[in-house]
């Protein structure tokens, strides 16, 4: 539970420029814990069991590669562990027992992670798979960059960028263990200052909830996104105008990623795990055509 | 400096910064793709077809992984360092003095380029058809390097990251305002701990002894005679001395006395006695400890705040520095959203339901707006917000500490308050502020007079820089003119402040009629 909870306050630290300011109602106020607790429902019961009864659950692969479904009294998200015997913020393992081998999984929460909560919702595609490298806008205190380099691999890598120094602490004693994680604490707002540290990747993966993420996104894309790397954004529609109604917004942000060489394939809401979010997904530099020249 | 001088003739190197080392490239296939982007991109895709336009010069690795993070330090704020003007100046053809080079550099940041071109001759540029090329590099460079094994630049960069995110938490620069946020917030904390745990302590001695809740009101107070008192049968007349001594009242020592002889509490056994007295004991350390905070954070407050805590009290001001999360982030806030800071969830709603905008938030609790009638509450919490907001910019960007500012900023907001309570006229603001900035350079040299002399000497060679500028600024006498650039935003304030002052009278003039 640490960094959401407790250390609410130190997001707002250097500038707010990170994530402390898009995502201080969540942590100030009870919004999130309780959607947790409405999450996990009942099912779950006492403390440390559950999940862990082993016999019982039973794993499925996701449809997306590298992500699995934990079968027990309640269905879960799960990814392989890549350090076993260690949880990144609290959150439950599970062992599973395949040819008699024993695998270790981390329960992905959908009520902490939008990542999740788009897979949940219903993405057809998330582009991050064994392999990818992912950088990632927005990094926090690193639960969902744990799942992610879970789902990446030692063959991947997430590049995770926070600029807020009380996040970033966390960050980067969770890249401690795992080695395909590169922390980078900075401002995503300026991408050439990180020029060193960052080759190209795959995918970008935002969540950065500024008014200005689009642009933060494409610049960016420009110096680190493959052609044809795809992007994936989560939208948090009161961040950028908390006066219009959800769904101008989002469309708002999606024009403005048209502009920037970007082609959106789909969106979908994070309902019911975040209110008034949106995922959107899509490619860069997708095109094939030619197109006008507009070098300075 | 991003001159199109790179002409289809002249050869464009390229500047590329791996997390290993620093890499020139020259691009020489220019004739065929041209100068636009896109073309570049789609060489790109393909590695045979990008080593055909783009070429390996060189390639030097960092010595140490030290002197990696001293570089990746120095190119992101867009410094060149020696070792890179060194490097540049070794494999880049040499530029005759007074003759124009034959060849122009590309580079990832302008800033960074600007500096090469000053110190080095060499024309630089950074554009899109440069970035084009330093994406293809980045994508192939593991190729084009023949020394690098595979995943040889991902640990480099892991390596090099790690200690560059060290340092960057090691080193955060709002160190000193995070003291008083932490404080602050402790400050709150406690408070609210001390009233619970005072409660349950009363609650939990008035078993014993009753009367003692209805004679002593004060927490503080009532601890300290719970851990002196102990078994109440055991109090004596001689005790009365002590018992003055902590109440601060012999009456009420008296009515202590009284109370003890004649209470109706039951007997306690004195195991649970000595528990009882532990925790009062620690609620009194607790009360203690709070008083010793609260005058760290006062002293702290006049050490990185000293204006804003004049005029708008050390608490407060502590309170905004901490929503803000930073002094210079307060500093940044327009003095609108300092009037509403801490009022958010208002401000939204009634931004949502276009219903009327909070008049004001943490800066509620500065006396100045209780005092206020109901009807210029919002007016003072205004004229509070822009004086508080033009205090914060002087703690934060002003090299010498004074609270000449705050003093002055504090009785313009009285002689405010007054204008509304029975319209005694304000002074002008810009004598007002004449005044404060003739105080501050006398407190300074009152304090230090030989560097307070420099700094000034300093100052003036900005400020008449400045001036030169603004040639119809009017020049003020010398110890003003340190103030300059903000005098100037303050006189406007002040024909503002004036204009409102005769709207004001004016419509007093017409309710008279």
């Amino acid at each position: 539970m640490r960094g959401r909870g407790g250390g609410g306050r130190g997001g707002r630290d250097g500038g707010g420029r990170g994530r402390g300011r898009g995502r201080g109602g969540g942590r100030d106020g009870g919004g999130r814990s309780g959607g947790r607790g409405f999450g996990r429902g009942g099912g779950r019961g006492g403390r440390g069991g559950g999940m862990k009864g082993g016999a019982k659950v039973s794993l499925e692969p996701h449809r997306h590669e590298g992500i699995f479904i934990a079968k027990a009294k309640d269905d879960a998200l799960v990814t392989r562990n890549l350090v076993p015997g260690e949880s990144v913020y609290g959150e439950k393992r599970i062992t599973v027992e395949a040819d008699g081998e024993k695998v270790e999984y981390r329960v992905w929460n959908p009520f902490r992670s939008k990542l999740a909560a788009a897979v949940l919702g219903g993405v057809d595609n998330i582009w991050i798979k064994p392999g990818s490298r992912v950088l990632y806008l927005g990094a926090a205190s690193g639960t969902t960059v744990s799942h992610v380099s879970d789902v990446i691999g030692p063959t991947g890598i997430v590049y995770a960028v926070e600029f807020s120094h009380r996040c970033g602490r966390d960050l980067v004693n969770m890249a401690k263990k795992r080695t395909n994680v590169i922390p980078i604490i900075e401002d995503a707002r300026h991408p050439a200052r990180y020029r060193m540290l960052v080759g190209m990747v795959d995918v970008i993966f935002a969540d950065v909830a500024q008014p200005d993420q689009a642009r933060i996104i494409a610049l960016n894309a420009h110096s680190f996104l493959k052609a044809d790397g795809k992007f994936v954004m989560s939208i948090k529609a009161n961040c950028i105008d908390s006066t219009a109604p959800p769904e101008a917004v989002f469309a708002q942000e999606v024009a403005k990623l048209q502009q920037e060489k970007f082609k959106p394939y789909e969106q979908v809401t994070l309902e019911p795990f975040e209110r008034d979010h949106a995922c959107v997904v899509g490619a860069y530099r997708a095109s094939k055509k030619p197109k006008a020249p507009s070098a300075a | 400096m991003a001159t199109l001088s790179a002409s289809k003739s002249q050869p464009l190197y390229l500047l590329y910064e791996a997390p290993s080392g620093y890499s020139i490239f020259e691009a020489h296939g220019l004739d065929e793709i041209g100068q636009a982007a896109a073309a570049v991109q789609e060489s790109i895709k393909d590695l045979n077809r990008f080593g055909n336009v783009v070429r390996l010069v060189t390639f030097k690795p960092f010595e140490s992984a030290a002197s990696a993070l001293d570089q990746c330090n120095a190119i992101s704020e867009g410094i060149m360092t020696s070792e890179l003007q060194e490097f540049l100046g070794s494999c880049l053809p040499k530029v005759k003095a007074g003759k124009a080079a034959k060849f122009s550099l590309g580079v990832a940041e302008p800033k960074l380029g600007s500096q090469i071109q000053e110190s080095l001759g060499v024309p630089c540029q950074s554009n899109e058809f440069v970035a084009e090329f330093l994406r293809g590099i980045r994508l192939h460079f593991s190729r084009f390097v023949r020394d690098l094994k595979e995943g040889d630049v991902e640990r480099a960069q892991l390596g090099l990251s790690h200690s560059y995110s060290r340092a960057k938490v090691k080193f955060n620069v709002n160190r000193i305002d995070n003291m008083i946020i932490q404080s602050i917030s402790l400050l709150d904390t406690l408070d609210k701990d001390i009233n619970t745990f005072a409660m349950r302590a009363k609650e939990w001695y008035s078993w014993h002894f009753p009367e003692l809740v209805k004679i002593i009101s004060d927490n503080y107070i009532y601890a300290k005679l719970c851990t002196f008192i102990k078994d109440k049968s055991t109090l004596a007349d001689e005790s009365l001395e002590e018992l003055t001594e902590i109440t601060g009242d012999e009456d009420k020592a008296k009515e202590i006395l009284a109370a003890a002889k004649s209470s109706m509490g039951q007997d306690i056994s004195p195991i649970d006695l000595i528990n009882i007295q532990a925790f009062g004991e620690r609620v009194v350390r607790l009360v203690e400890f709070r008083t010793v905070l609260h005058g760290y954070l006062v002293s702290k407050m006049h050490g990185i705040a000293p204006n804003l805590a004049t005029l708008i009290g050390e608490i407060v001001g502590a309170r905004l520095i901490s929503h803000a999360g930073s002094l210079s982030n307060l500093a940044k806030c327009p003095a609108s959203t300092v009037q509403i800071l801490g009022a958010e969830k208002a401000l939204f709603r009634a931004l949502k339901t276009k219903g009327n905008t909070p008049k004001y938030g943490l800066i509620f609790h500065s006396s100045f707006i209780g005092r206020a009638s109901a009807k210029n509450k919002g007016r003072i919490s205004r004229y509070l917000a822009n004086k508080a907001s033009l205090a914060t910019r002087l703690d934060c960007y002003l090299e010498t500490s004074t609270n000449a500012f705050g003093q002055k900023l504090k009785e313009q907001v009285e002689e405010r308050l007054d204008f509304y309570d029975k319209g005694v006229a304000p002074r002008k603001n810009i004598d007002v502020m004449k005044l404060a900035c003739k105080e501050a350079l006398q407190q300074q040299s009152n304090a230090d007079p030989q560097p307070a002399a420099e700094k000034k000497k300093k100052k003036k060679k900005a400020i008449s820089e400045e001036e030169n500028g603004h040639p119809s600024v009017a020049v003020e006498d010398e110890p003003v003119s340190k103030n300059e650039p903000k005098k100037k935003k303050k006189a406007k304030k002040s024909a503002e402040a004036a204009e409102e002052v005769s709207k004001k009278k004016k419509k007093r003039k017409n309710a008279a009629e």
